[in-house]
């Protein structure tokens, strides 16, 4: 058996006691290492740990030697703190993570030995729910979970296993249970929707409340108003073993408004809710102690934009001087201030600096607003070699919305441009050691945002145009990898089916596919399989566009964006309008603010370009 | 920044046991580095580019190998009372790696990972008695000299005649202990000997429990020199 550590649990820092009488485990779906890392997890373990009464454990998916292991011995999936069967539980929570984990969801819950189908499941059998950033289309999988919370969880999942608890206690049939989930604002419980295919929606039809539930139309995100008044520090169980971001996590601030059109995040995530100067500083500090930990990482999706973003970097500097201990922040700003802030957390040894212009020409860049122009592009890169770096990784998109061959070579021109800036400023040669590296992923339009309504670029095209790129390559210093084609398509598949999508789902998992985010277990053709049996063509579901007045299968789930903001962010795509950043100008009209009553937070001053 | 002959240097003895006993070499020292920071000990950190804290550990055992007896040494810039450290180490380590005493050692002592080059190690065989022949069969190996396995794809060798430096069956029992010595060429795992003495004898390899008993040094004069002293 590969890597035991992965099973051992009892790491620094579990909640030992894990008493009940409620008990509740959450899952993310793939191995420890991925999971154990993941701060949403860790928010919820400790909320509903915090709890008078209740428990919550956590559990990953076996390795597949493991559960191989496990179904020859009829040993059942279990939880890490006390090894209890995940079956046994009140509430069985998982992580959407990504549309990639759709399978090792099934896998989990088949391994657990709990019916798949929440229809399936009986008045004894766990209340299995969801939540997590990939909730935005959560109709393909919906059919798995009893409900799914959707936005913020701190409150509601605390909200929801109270609702469980209360209503077993009161002896409620699971039927009733579920609809008394469904009065939990931003609570959605699939069961309680019917599928309507008619002439205005796609071939998914879209989802209405069933005659008598009560259920909402439509289901609003939840959205922690006062992010100060979160616990700063939730990650506070110290793993043993190398996990993928083996450091302390503060969280610094929620929701980004640049608005990039493709960005799911972007548009789910609003308002910006910033973490106070001080409370930053402090948790860091603390955490550094309580965990013993020798990197901290500002995490968000934006942490640049901090308003207070150098005061804090400069005050955690100075104060940790000498303990060898660093502190990163996970993206960088196209611009001086970007690597201004990567030269005080790095310094330029650490390895390469990343920037992501996403798009190669100025053209598609306004048209997917991203707000950075040439002359940023050529400061940032100018900037970083002046400050020591020598290489620079550069990510893109392929396949965006009214993207040309020119766009394409433009992603080479890119390349080449920052190339001879570093030639430029170090010299040239083979010592000089500067270096380019190109990383383009596909585009995969994603629910909720203006790009919704995209098609995927067809495989083949998708191919050919990485030739082009490759072809449009000239130096040898300059790296290119991208995104393999066929994930991409299935990962468009999961993002754009409505609820009969499961079916694939199911097939794909009878098929044998599970941990299909792992290059190395991803197999194309038990998807091309999969979509057969069930009648799907994945390139037909991946390549349909949708037109702008059709009934979408997630439009009964809401994270407060409105559609006519999409909309209108659509056509100004089209025509290559760009849209200001509202924490930097005026409100953009998104609507989250006026339709969940809160409103950004922003510290200090936003320094915008 | 005190110099390293201003520095102090702790050495502790900790065991590995339990559940943990599966924690891979790299595990336990991320794990330890991590134990000294939230021990708040005044612990020394280098000079080198990644900061590193000054510890050194003794040789890696195998993974799913508990133990009675592993050690690392931690430099420290301030002297702390021994009893002091011991309660800080201990309050700040998980229990399976809870470190059992220490002391100051001198700086001149070479390297711990060279220095205690030998171990004793007790086998517990799982579900079987100790065969009658397996004594004779270690020293069968031992007379041929030099012994081949695959570690994972990599072919390696071992010289039995200096790694394997005695051992003492229990017949009809359920243990065994081994006493091993690490060169900088090689050095012997337990479950290796024991592997192909059962294939000498024709049978399948047991599942094992093994476990270090403890490690010491060995003088140029052959005596015994134990890792936390005394010293003059």
């Amino acid at each position: 058996m590969e890597k035991p550590t992965r099973y051992l649990d009892h790491e620094w820092g579990a909640c030992e006691d894990q008493e009940g009488p409620f008990h509740a485990c959450l899952i993310y779906p793939d191995v420890y290492e991925v999971g154990q890392p993941n701060l949403g997890l860790a928010i919820l373990y400790r909320c509903l740990n915090a709890q008078e009464g209740m428990s919550c454990e956590r559990s990953y998916l076996p390795w597949v030697d493991m559960s191989a292991l496990m179904r020859e011995s009829g040993v059942p999936l279990l939880s890490l703190e006390s090894s209890a069967p995940v079956a046994s539980f009140d509430v069985v929570g998982f992580t959407l993570a990504h549309e990639m984990a759709c399978t090792n969801i099934v896998e989990a819950l088949d391994l657990a030995g709990v019916a798949v189908r929440a229809a399936e499941r009986d008045e004894d059998d766990p209340v299995v729910i969801a939540g997590g950033p990939s909730v935005w289309n959560c109709e393909p999988v919906s059919p798995m979970f009893d409900a799914i919370i959707l936005g913020d969880g701190e409150d509601a999942i605390v909200e929801v296993c109270a609702c469980v608890r209360d209503c077993r206690a009161r002896g409620l049939a699971r039927r009733e249970l579920l609809l008394e989930l469904s009065r939990i604002p931003g609570v959605y419980v699939p069961s309680l929707y019917d599928v309507v295919v008619d002439e205005r929606s796609t071939r998914w039809g879209y989802a209405v409340p069933k005659p008598g539930s009560g259920a909402p139309q439509v289901v609003t995100k939840r959205c922690v108003a006062d992010f100060a008044a979160t616990d700063p520090l939730p990650q506070t169980i110290v793993p043993y073993m190398g996990i993928v971001q083996d450091r302390l996590a503060v969280e610094v601030l929620r929701g980004c408004a640049r608005g990039c059109r493709f960005c799911q995040a972007g548009m789910t995530y609003r308002p910006v809710r910033e973490r106070p100067r001080a409370q930053v500083v402090e948790a860091a500090e603390r955490g550094l102690a309580i965990t013993g930990y020798d990197e901290v990482s500002l995490t968000s999706l934006s942490t640049t934009d901090h308003s207070g973003c150098a005061a804090i970097l400069h005050q955690l500097n100075a104060d940790l001087a000498g303990s060898g201990v660093h502190v990163s922040i996970p993206s960088q700003r196209l611009d001086s201030f970007g690597v201004e802030m990567a030269a005080e957390v790095g310094g330029a040894r650490r390895g390469g600096l990343t920037f992501a212009p996403e798009a190669g020409s100025q053209r598609l860049r306004d048209v997917i607003n991203k707000n950075v122009s040439e002359e940023d592009i050529e400061l940032a890169a100018r900037n970083a070699f002046e400050v020591g770096w020598r290489r620079v990784k550069l990510y893109f998109m392929m396949g965006l919305p009214t993207e040309t061959d020119e766009d394409v070579v433009g992603i080479a021109s890119v390349a080449q441009r920052v190339l001879d800036i570093g030639r430029e400023v170090v010299g040239r040669g083979y010592k000089s050691g500067v270096s380019v590296s190109i990383s383009v992923a596909v585009f995969v339009p994603k629910a909720h945002t203006p790009f919704q309504w995209s098609a995927q670029l067809g495989r083949d095209e998708v191919i050919r145009r990485q030739r082009l790129l490759l072809a449009s390559t000239h130096d040898r210093d300059i790296k290119v990898s991208y995104h393999d084609a066929d994930v991409s398509l299935v990962e468009a598949v999961l993002s754009k089916m409505g609820r009969a999508g499961f079916d694939l789902v199911m097939a794909a998992w009878r098929h044998g596919c599970r941990f299909d985010a792992w290059t190395d277990q991803f197999d194309f053709q038990r998807w091309l399989d999969a979509g057969r049996e069930v009648g799907v063509s994945l390139e037909g579901v991946a390549s349909a566009p949708m037109s702008l007045d059709q009934r979408l299968p997630w439009d009964h789930t809401s994270p407060a964006v409105s559609k006519g903001f999409l909309k209108r962010e659509w056509r100004r795509a089209a025509v290559g309008v760009t849209t200001a950043d509202c924490t930097m100008e005026s409100c953009t009209g998104c609507g989250v603010c006026p339709t969940l009553a809160v409103s950004n937070r922003i510290e200090g001053v936003r320094d915008g370009k | 920044m005190a110099s390293r002959a201003e520095q102090h240097r702790l050495r502790v003895r900790y065991g590995k046991d339990g559940r943990l006993a599966y924690l891979g070499h790299l595990e336990v020292l991320a794990t330890i580095n991590r134990s000294v920071r939230r021990s708040g000990l005044p612990f020394a950190v280098g000079n080198g580019f990644a900061r590193r804290i000054r510890l050194q550990f003794s040789q890696a055992l195998p993974v799913g190998a508990s133990s009675r007896g592993e050690y690392f040494d931690l430099l420290l810039t301030d002297r702390v009372g021994e009893g002091e450290a011991l309660t800080a180490l201990r309050d700040a380590t998980p229990a399976g790696l809870a470190p059992q005493a220490l002391c100051y050692v001198p700086h001149r002592l070479p390297a711990l990972e060279a220095w205690l080059s030998d171990s004793l190690w007790r086998v517990e065989l799982l579900g079987e008695a100790v065969p009658a022949q397996l004594g004779d069969a270690i020293g069968e190996l031992r007379c041929r000299g030099s012994l081949e396995y695959l570690r994972g794809e990599r072919r390696k060798v071992v010289d039995l005649g200096s790694a394997l430096r005695d051992w003492d069956v229990d017949a009809g029992g359920r243990e065994l202990a081994i006493v091993t010595h690490a060169t900088n060429e090689a050095s012997l795992r337990p479950a290796v000997l024991l592997d192909a003495a059962f294939r000498l004898m024709g049978l399948r390899p047991p599942s094992l429990r093994v476990s270090r008993e403890a490690q010491w040094h060995v003088g140029d004069d052959g005596s015994k020199l134990d890792a936390l002293g005394p010293w003059e």
